[in-house]
């Protein structure tokens, strides 16, 4: 079992989430590996989920590789920031997504980065 | 970063051009000229010549913030005698660019003119041109078709490209693009190119595609401009300076609209040129503040964007935590690839109180109790942030300490360079720092989000709390942060509670937040308006005689119209008429000298020595927020403020203006008008 299909699992398991208590639509996950391809769906009715295997259309599709969903279900990566250099690919409605993407977990702290000449006007 | 002085700038949200003023771009590494869209510069060069000359300006029309006309001749400035070929560059900016050239021939023979466009595209981020690094780690790519010419960047799955045509037959290199024109006497020639910006993803599909599609034509925007200005409130003043800068801030507020991606189209504004168009927190509120009585379109969305991207997890890159507003959102590479934490980056220690503040000013003008239900839960988890995560010293204030040390802010309050805080002697305090005006802005929040609990989520448990604790710190803040000996507060408290004692403007929005004492307004206004902080245009940032105070320190010195305009604002809660006139009419007097335009800071120089506003260097124009202070200026000199369901005004006004009247002001009552005369048997009190 990947930790992808644990992540659903658990999502399956929660049944209701009270961040996306103002949120209805379904979003579809397609996550193309090795093994082809392979989808959750979730459908959110003011918080309430339903997660299912089923394809089909949706309000949002979200399209990654195997690896880069293990990343963002462990942690390991900005959602946002994926979307913006084209590795997560959202059809739809993006703010849907990104609603969704609230569920995933934080972010591992980062390791060091380059520290700029100064602080930075803003 | 530097300086360029005379540029031209078409602007459409966070698409936008800036050249010199033939129309060429000539970029280096640390200038922000170019063609930007997404936080990244798609051209960074775009030179015309004709003949191999290089053109000079004799006229540049941008009255319209998304077109530009340039009347060109060629030739240097110096040798130019007379031109038998003269030619037009037209310009218009929307999600991509369209130009135009012209070239006319008045002379009484035949002509061969080689027109060339020298182009470049770097890709640069807008961080990169910051902070002046010339290195890309992806590739550049050049694609040169017969009736194309494609320019690239990649780095990995990132992909930003431009392709220019032309509607005439062109040679393309990789290069430049150039026509060979034969003009008869008396004959024009004209061209149109099309530059397209995309950000492209793997699949082929234009990132930008969504808010493209959801575009009104381009051919509307003058008409969709018109309209927006006449939405306003009409404004009818003896005072042209003042109409100047009403009528400049209401197109600038229109050409700093954007739709962010996640958006749907609707537009929120950016926060300035040519650095900050995206979205900040802070900017955004306080402009939304500043034009609810002018342009209340603006702040649904922008509450809404803000709410929906809250902080839900804690994030020590992103300095994200639950219920917190961010700070930045950007779309360039350095956020793309996590060398800026800016996907987003929640780094303010203001934005979240502010957010609250807005949501019942809106209200309160608005009627618009349906927003405060739907933005309830969000509300709440801002001021569960302020509780839970913002008390980092445990002393029952909000306070910062970044948690990003390596790209995170140091200061993050509305000052957030590196110096911006410091004791009258020039030190810097440490961390976790508590500055006094977050403190304001906390006690307003409580207060106002008090009467939201009580009258539209009826829920008095939650009102009572607020009350109580807005009344509590209130009382804690008076005690620790006002300083007697001096008579004005404390900029922050020191991470030991050591209160810091310079002497800043910082001390002007407490009044505006309401957290003064009455009896104590007066002495914080006297220090505002005195000669240490009271330049003769505005308040400085930092008084003289402060160690670190400098004319030209972006926070140790500066004027800043918009911090000036809620200090105004805040005298005239304390009804401190004549120190709230003063500022209003040095401010706006000071928009005269940037032809309505009121820069993000100018020089603080005193204004009897220089007699004019002096330019800061590196100062951002258009700034969504100082865009704004002329308007809330105007509330100002007014006395504009929703009571119950009318619009009260108290007018006051200085002797520069003899009569104010703001026809149509929108709100809850509909439509209402109201005037102010100077009255000249009431002699400005003197501080």
């Amino acid at each position: 079992m990947t930790s992808t299909d644990a992540f659903f699992d658990k999502l399956s398991a929660m049944g209701y989430n009270a961040r996306l208590g103002k949120v209805s639509g379904s979003v579809r996950i397609d996550i193309r590996g090795d093994g082809g391809l392979r989808q959750w769906r979730i459908d959110i009715d003011r918080g309430h989920l339903r997660v299912s295997r089923d394809g089909g259309p949706a309000s949002a599709v979200i399209t990654c590789s195997e690896r880069t969903a293990e990343a963002m279900v462990t942690g390991g990566m900005n959602g946002l920031a994926a979307i913006n250099r084209g590795e997560i690919l959202v059809d739809g409605e993006l703010a849907l997504a990104l609603q969704l993407g609230r569920l995933f977990p934080a972010r591992a702290q980062a390791g060091a980065r380059a520290r700029r000449p100064d602080g930075g006007a803003r | 970063m530097k300086d360029v002085p005379g540029t031209v700038a078409c602007i459409d949200g966070n698409t936008f051009i800036v050249s010199d003023s033939s129309g060429d771009i000539e970029s280096s590494t640390a200038a922000p000229v170019g063609l930007f869209t997404v936080d990244t510069r798609y051209l960074s060069r775009w030179v015309l010549t004709l003949n191999d000359e290089r053109m000079t300006a004799l006229s540049v029309d941008d009255s319209d913030y998304f077109a530009a006309a340039f009347f060109l001749v060629p030739g240097g400035r110096m040798d130019y005698v007379q031109a038998d070929v003269s030619a037009i560059r037209r310009r218009r900016i929307d999600a991509d660019l369209t130009e135009s050239i012209t070239i006319f021939n008045y002379g009484e023979r035949p002509r061969e003119v080689a027109v060339r466009l020298e182009v470049a595209a770097d890709f640069a981020d807008i961080f990169e041109i910051k902070f002046d690094v010339a290195d890309k780690t992806g590739d550049l790519y050049t694609e040169v078709a017969r009736d194309e010419l494609r320019l690239g960047y990649r780095r990995d799955t990132f992909h930003r490209e431009i392709a220019i045509t032309a509607d005439k037959p062109a040679t393309f290199t990789a290069d430049e693009i150039r026509f060979a024109v034969r003009l008869e006497p008396g004959t024009d020639w004209s061209v149109e190119l099309r530059a397209e910006m995309r950000s492209w993803r793997p699949d082929g599909v234009d990132l930008r595609a969504g808010p493209r599609a959801l575009r009104s034509d381009p051919a509307i925007l003058p008409e969709s401009l018109r309209a927006w200005v006449a939405t306003a409130p009409t404004l009818d003043t003896d005072s042209a300076t003042l109409r100047q800068a009403y009528r400049r801030s209401l197109v600038d507020l229109a050409a700093l609209r954007f739709a962010p991606l996640s958006l749907g189209g609707a537009t929120v504004p950016a926060a300035g040129l040519p650095w900050f168009m995206t979205l900040f927190g802070r900017d955004s509120l306080l402009t939304c503040f500043q034009t609810l009585p002018f342009t209340p379109a603006l702040t649904p969305p922008t509450l809404r964007i803000l709410a929906s991207l809250q902080g839900a997890r804690t994030d020590d890159v992103l300095e994200e935590d639950p219920g917190r507003i961010l700070h930045e959102l950007r779309y360039g590479e350095s956020a793309a690839f996590e060398e800026q934490p800016h996907s987003p980056y929640y780094g303010t220690v203001d934005a979240t109180p502010l957010f609250v503040v807005l949501l019942d000013e809106y209200e309160r003008w608005s009627g618009d109790t349906a927003l405060v239900r739907e933005l309830e839960p969000e509300a709440r988890a801002a001021l569960t942030w302020m509780a839970r995560h913002a008390d980092l010293t445990g002393a029952g204030y909000l306070s910062y300490q970044r948690r990003n040390v390596d790209t995170g802010l140091e200061n993050q309050c509305w000052k957030d360079s590196w110096d911006s805080i410091s004791y009258a002697d020039g030190r810097l305090p440490g961390f976790p720092r508590s500055t006094c005006e977050s403190q304001g802005y906390a006690y307003d929040a409580k207060v106002r989000a008090a009467r939201l609990a009580r009258e539209i989520w009826r829920d008095a448990d939650l009102a009572d709390r607020l009350e109580r604790e807005a009344a509590e710190l209130y009382e804690r803040f008076n005690r620790d942060f006002w300083l007697e000996e001096r008579g004005w507060y404390a900029v922050a408290l020191d991470s030991d509670g050591t209160p810091v004692d310079s002497l800043t403007s910082n001390i002007g929005h407490l009044l505006w937040s309401g957290i003064v004492p009455p009896e104590r307004a007066a002495r914080v206004a006297e220090h505002l308006m005195s000669p240490a902080l009271f330049s003769g245009w505005g308040v400085r940032t930092l008084a003289e005689g402060q160690s670190r105070y400098n004319p030209l320190g972006y926070h140790t010195g500066t004027v800043w119209p918009f911090d000036n305009s809620f200090i105004a604002w805040g005298l005239r809660r304390y009804g401190l008429t004549d120190a709230a006139c003063r500022i209003a009419e040095g401010i706006i007097e000071a928009a005269a000298f940037f032809e309505g335009r009121l820069p993000e800071a100018f020089g603080g120089f005193d204004r009897r020595t220089t007699r004019y506003p002096v330019r800061y260097p590196t100062a951002g124009s258009p700034q969504a927020w100082s865009s704004g202070a002329p308007l809330l200026l105007l509330r100002t000199l007014l006395g504009l403020d929703p009571h119950e369901d009318h619009l009260a005004a108290i007018p006051a006004l200085p002797a520069t203006f003899d009569h104010v009247a703001l026809l149509d002001v929108p709100g809850r009552w509909g439509r209402l008008d109201a005037f102010a005369r100077h009255r000249p048997d009431h002699p400005p009190d003197t501080y």
